[in-house]
């Protein structure tokens, strides 16, 4: 290849990778849809930092390549004889720093938010979410709010009610999720609600939500929840390597769109589950006259 | 010892045998070429394994192409979860701890640090043979985790407990209830890398103090060239880091084999109806232990090939490089703040949020330093005379790409979109970018400089451009499209993803990388051949067949034991080129007149 061949070899292949960043949005390989509350802030930041960075790669990579180009080698020529320059080395050291320190301090209140336990809002949904190898076993209580929710996160009571992989809330309702692992490592994922949160053994972790759309409905006559738009199966995948079955602890979850359609469906999921449970009660005995 | 005497006489009257010549040798050159060598063996046993991992993602059900046949028909004729996952834990580990640390530690910088420096050697020349050799119990003990009960460690090269440290009493035979590979085959990862952690300590203690203490006379700090900088910071930073390492791989292994506690949590665990008992640990001591180590040793795999590509950039540019000072300053400015960032790959862990802010800080800023030194190399190319040789294209594509991995970067940064994209392809895209498309370009790129002085000859020009050019075109096609499906959600270390409808629309993609990466893997070949084949029956090299002004340049291609005839005086520092006031377009270190003219312009 001729010397200047190299730099338009450069120029091809980075701005082929420039495209195919430019049309993935539009061929549908891009954020999933987001229906979190705090969901924009995690996405302004993500474009914030995008548009940064886009800046930057076009600016130095536009640079490398016209350089290769302009300064390929000529018989008997000579580079410029020159060091450095003091001002350019301060310039390109102090914008680039402000710049960071901008984004580093303008997103501290999003972290807070999310994660930060002292800033969760009061919850209207409690749960409990433990991860084992290789599923998510999920806690209702016998109503959305228990009384203590720290004490119940921590000691099964009777009512309670367990179900694989199905993370039932309603829409607009303020979730808090007490996280546990009864093994090894895992990590709860919900990607359409930009949340993520490693199971600890030995901790008990507290993680919140408040979904923006629904995608479910309850159906009475059938007892089973029916998925409003087939584009709205949310899904919940485990992100941290938990041994062979890592890949398949898929769950599903279930935002309905009022707290009836919720509270209709806990009825009938507590029904099911303490009929194949045994007695808990004596029997009262009839008192019929 | 003064070192102003020549070696030679010292050994005039003792010749080696073959065995204390090229085996057990103490001269570092010889010790550079091993570490090359096993780490070139390596680096294909590694490639291997990727595209293993490759095969398995882009063809995640049915029977596996090309090597389905290989696999039990009781598996379906394919590989299964477990296999998958230890294929992608001994990938990285073997690339991390076999490849890249030995290549840019142990082969460049032991070939290069005396030459460049003008010593007759290393100051501790018994000590580099024993880093070395004690290579070699790790290289055993590794190769051979594949083949003990349960298979090799499988638990990522990250071994976080309680899948990696999990184990029954050591009177049920080290069996663990986490996954049959965290047995016998974890304690071997484990062992493997604690020989491997001495092997850079050793290495590292050396470097720092022959270059503090052997330099030539008139070698001072600010005139040693940037490969020579790199390797001392990046010794300072194995020394300070990798005894946590050896702590946090001794506590591992006594949880696992004489059942101390160090991981296990007061609760203990259960593995269906199999309850551990209680323990007095956290399992976030060891996160927090291996990345203190760990953080810093991303740092030692590309300090070295960012100082290496200063000097070839600068060689091949004809031109000084641009901001030496800068530069040194950047490369400090990376390595002390590499120590303060270690948490930012547990944001997500459940460690205290409060302490994520605080390491966000640290990690954004990391990317100025690193930016510095990207618009540094621009300024050196800026009004070059750049001469297109496969050394220099390599190093170029290293700034490229290392571009890319830097500013990718920035967004696991930002913790908030690191709620996102941690455990994605999107880290799995930056790892890659800084790993293989800086890291071994520059590695590449140090091999077709520096294997003329190595060797005494010169690799094939023509096919070190197509091996450059086909390598840098499918390591982007494999590499690049991982930002696309990690934005999408793609998490990493799945062995099958069609299970989610939310990455339905990106599975295309997985098989595009994967072709692309068995094409990278042929690429290589081209390299191979032509390595061995140069090693032969390449084109004799002259001492300076690049017209470089260091100091190793110098010395006869291959030097003899002890460098140089005579030692070298250092008149100026490393860059001189493109002087209008001289006739040539460079001014070696030691070139006998003293430079006489204007001091270049600022």
């Amino acid at each position: 290849m001729q010397h200047k061949g190299w730099s338009i070899f450069f120029g091809v292949v980075l701005l082929a990778s420039f495209l195919s960043i430019a049309i993935s949005p539009l061929v549908g390989w891009w954020l999933p849809a987001n229906v979190s509350t705090f969901g924009p802030d995690v996405d302004k930041l993500y474009y914030v930092i995008l548009g940064f960075t886009t800046f930057f790669f076009v600016l130095t990579e536009a640079l490398l390549v016209w350089a290769m180009y302009k300064f390929a080698g000529r018989p008997g020529a000579k580079g410029v004889y020159v060091e450095g320059h003091h001002r350019l080395e301060m310039l390109w050291t102090v914008v680039p720093g402000a710049i960071l320190l901008y984004i580093a301090i303008a997103q501290i209140g999003a972290w807070e938010k999310i994660k930060y336990p002292k800033q969760m809002p009061e919850p209207d949904l409690v749960m409990g979410v433990t991860a084992r190898q290789w599923d998510w076993t999920m806690r209702y209580a016998d109503k959305p709010q228990p009384e203590n929710a720290r004490t119940w996160a921590e000691v099964p009571s009777i009512d309670d009610i367990y179900l694989p992989d199905e993370l039932h809330c309603w829409k607009g309702a303020n979730v808090r999720i007490f996280l546990k692992t009864q093994d090894v490592l895992h990590s709860l994922f919900l990607p359409q609600l930009r949340l993520k949160q490693d199971a600890l053994p030995g901790k008990t972790i507290p993680m919140w939500f408040n979904a923006t759309d629904f995608n479910t409905r309850f159906n009475e006559r059938t007892g089973t929840c029916e998925l409003t738009d087939k584009s709205k199966e949310w899904e919940i995948a485990c992100a941290e390597l938990c041994g062979g079955g890592h890949y398949r602890m898929r769950g599903l979850l279930y935002v309905h769109e009022t707290k009836e359609d919720y509270l209709k469906w806990l009825e009938h999921a507590q029904k099911a589950a303490r009929s194949r449970q045994p007695e808990k009660k004596p029997t009262p005995v009839a008192a019929k006259d | 010892m003064s070192v102003s005497h020549s070696h030679a006489e010292a050994h005039a009257h003792h010749e080696l045998s073959f065995l204390r010549k090229y085996i057990f040798s103490e001269d570092h050159k010889i010790i550079g070429i091993q570490f090359l060598f096993s780490g070139l063996i390596f680096f294909l046993i590694g490639g291997i394994l990727a595209l293993l991992v490759r095969l398995q993602v882009g063809y995640p059900t049915g029977t596996i192409p090309l090597i389905g046949r290989w696999f039990p028909i009781s598996w379906g004729e394919r590989m299964s979860p477990d296999f998958y996952a230890m294929i992608f834990s001994m990938h990285a580990t073997i690339m991390i701890f076999f490849v890249i640390i030995p290549l840019l530690t142990g082969a460049f910088g032991n070939f290069t640090i005396p030459l460049m420096i003008g010593a007759q050697d290393m100051a501790f020349p018994k000590l580099n043979m024993m880093s070395y050799w004690f290579m070699w119990p790790a290289f055993a003990v590794i190769l051979s985790s594949f083949f003990v009960e349960g298979g090799a460690a499988a638990s990522g090269w990250t071994s976080y407990p309680l899948l990696a440290s999990a184990t029954m009493p050591a009177g049920d035979g080290f069996q663990s209830p986490a996954s049959p590979h965290s047995g016998h085959g974890q304690i071997c990862w484990l062992v493997a890398l604690l020989f491997v952690g001495i092997s850079s300590m050793m290495g590292s203690i050396n470097y720092m103090t022959t270059i503090i203490n052997l330099r030539a006379p008139g070698m001072t700090m600010f005139r040693m060239p940037m490969t020579v900088w790199a390797m001392f910071i990046t010794a300072i930073l194995q020394s300070m880091a990798l005894p946590v390492l050896t702590v946090a791989l001794m506590l591992q292994l006594l949880d696992k084999t004489i059942n101390t506690t160090f991981f296990l949590p007061p609760g203990g665990m259960a593995f269906g109806n199999w309850h551990t008992g209680p323990g007095g640990g956290q399992t976030l001591l060891w996160q927090h232990l291996f990345w203190f180590y760990s953080h810093p040793a991303v740092y030692i795999m590309i300090l070295p090939a960012m100082g290496m590509v200063s000097d070839i950039i600068s060689t091949f540019a004809r031109k000084p490089l641009f901001g030496y000072k800068p530069m040194v300053l950047a490369i400090a400015g990376i390595a002390g703040l590499g120590f303060i960032v270690w948490g930012h790959h547990m944001f997500q862990s459940g460690m205290d949020p409060r302490l994520g802010t605080g390491f966000m800080i640290a990690t954004i800023m990391i990317a100025l330093p690193s930016a510095v030194k990207t618009f540094n190399w621009l300024g050196t190319v800026w009004g070059a005379n750049i001469q297109y040789t496969t050394a220099m294209l390599n190093a170029l594509a290293f700034v490229a790409m290392f571009v890319i991995g830097g500013l990718s970067g920035i967004f696991m940064a930002a913790t908030p979109v690191d709620v996102y994209i941690h455990d994605t392809y999107f880290i799995v895209a930056h790892i890659h970018y800084v790993l293989f498309m800086s890291s071994i370009f520059g590695i590449f790129g140090g091999i077709y400089y520096w294997f003329p002085k190595m060797f005494g000859r010169l690799m094939n020009e023509k096919w070190g451009k197509i091996h450059f050019a086909l390598t840098f075109l499918f390591s982007n096609c494999t590499f690049f499209p991982m930002h696309i499906i990690g934005i999408a959600g793609h998490p990493r270390r799945y062995y099958d993803s069609t299970l989610y409808r939310f990455l339905d629309n990106v599975q295309p993609i997985n098989q595009f990388m994967t072709i692309s990466a068995l094409l990278l893997g042929l690429a290589q070949i081209i390299f191979l051949v032509n390595f061995f084949w140069s090693l032969f029956r390449g084109a004799k090299a002259g001492a300076n067949p690049w017209h470089s002004n260091t100091l190793e340049w110098t010395a006869p291609s291959p030097p003899p034991h002890g460098n140089f005839v005579q030692t070298p005086i250092v008149r100026r520092g490393p860059y001189e080129y493109g002087n209008p006031e001289i006739e040539e377009d460079y001014e070696p270190q030691a070139a006998p007149q003293p430079s006489a003219v204007p001091t270049p312009a600022h």
